[in-house]
């Protein structure tokens, strides 16, 4: 009887937003009871924070082209990573050198989101996360052009 | 330790910091994927018919070429993103090709012209896009306490052990994309015309889930 109403109430679709939600809620309350989480020191991608850099906190250090500052996992499979991290585009370059608050609209500039995940050099995760945006695109273009 | 699902990668494509690697249980998963979305590429979809119990009424729903050829291109891509999910050898990767599988599954009925379809994908996106704050967070707790992101590393044992929360938010995020309890909206997505694209939104979610058993088991 008690299983009967419980699927009547999950074959509602309406229900499975708040019933998601709640689920989310319940394991971040376990997760924040299962603290403190050990931090692993020894990080592959560590981050390092310089407040004197105009493109704190996304300072990826070193001239491009030049000189690698990251680490990777397999150095072996990719010699050239991270050689051109540290390229900005012209537009990108005057405002790091006029103000100090070009980390901070990294993401808020064209290039900015794909700039970041460069930063790890990991390849794939670059054509992935913008093909994700790109269907995300597609079906809002092709409902606008149907039904707007 | 070898994971005990997976058994021991068979071949490991040196792709950068994300390795792509064969399990003969990724290989059966990846075979199966590429099997249906080349049936998809080839197979011509059906047309609805809708009979009217007691009567001899019946009506074909029309759909337009247009329409179905977004759908196909959006069911190609759920493909290619399961195939994806299946091989990779990367935890962020995995959640990347995850939630671009959730998006398509909305894309392919997105253009349905049917109230309750809408409806049901409209709550399946809710919860699909929520999904993806467990799954990233999930990929940022593996990164934070083990120190990685390589499911080749964290099979060797040599990092420190994953967090069981770290594992809860990977699996509530993949379970958001469609997997019970919270199947209802996607099942009622299935209302809409035009298998073979709408299975690819249930086969696609089932072979994440059956991936993401075998990341669990990892470290």
């Amino acid at each position: 009887m008690i299983i009967r109403k419980i699927s009547h109430f999950l074959c509602n679709y309406e229900n499975i937003v708040p019933l998601f939600a709640g689920a989310c809620a319940l394991l971040f309350l376990a997760g924040i009871l299962m603290q403190p989480l050990s931090y692993e020191q020894n990080q592959l991608y560590p981050k390092t924070i310089d407040r004197n850099s105009s493109l704190d906190p996304y300072d990826r250090g070193g001239p491009p082209f030049t000189m690698v500052a990251i680490h990777s996992q397999y150095p072996e499979n990719s010699p050239s990573a991270g050689l051109v991290t540290t390229y900005l585009t012209p537009f990108s370059q005057f405002l790091a050198d006029t103000t100090m608050h070009l980390g901070t609209t990294i993401v808020a500039h064209p290039g900015g989101i794909i700039d970041e995940i460069l930063y790890n050099t990991r390849g794939l995760d670059t054509v992935v996360e913008p093909t994700i945006l790109l269907i995300a695109f597609a079906i809002a273009s092709y409902l606008y052009r149907k039904v707007g | 330790m070898i994971n005990l699902i997976g058994g021991v990668p068979l071949y490991v494509l040196e792709f950068g910091d994300e390795l792509v690697y064969l399990t003969p249980y990724t290989i059966t998963l990846f075979l199966l994927a590429l099997t249906f979305t080349v049936l998809v590429l080839i197979s011509r979809p059906e047309k609805q018919v809708d009979i009217a119990f007691g009567g001899d009424a019946y009506r074909t729903k029309e759909i337009s070429v247009s329409e179905m050829r977004f759908r196909r291109f959006m069911a190609i891509a759920c493909g290619l993103a399961t195939m994806g999910a299946m091989v990779t050898g990367d935890i962020f990767n995995f959640t990347l090709f995850t939630a671009m599988v959730g998006i398509t599954n909305v894309g392919i009925v997105a253009a349905v012209k049917s109230p309750h379809v809408q409806d049901a994908a409209y709550q399946y996106g809710l919860v699909s896009l929520s999904a993806t704050i467990p799954l990233f967070g999930g990929a940022a707790v593996y990164a934070a306490t083990t120190g990685s992101l390589s499911m080749i590393e964290l099979m060797k044992g040599t990092l420190p052990a994953v967090p069981l929360i770290a594992k809860g938010m990977l699996m509530l995020g993949v379970i958001g994309e469609g997997m019970a309890p919270f199947y209802a909206a996607k099942a009622e997505m299935f209302r809409a015309p035009g298998a073979p694209y709408v299975i690819m939104c249930s086969l696609s979610s089932l072979l994440i889930f059956l991936r993401v058993v075998e990341v669990v088991m990892l470290g």
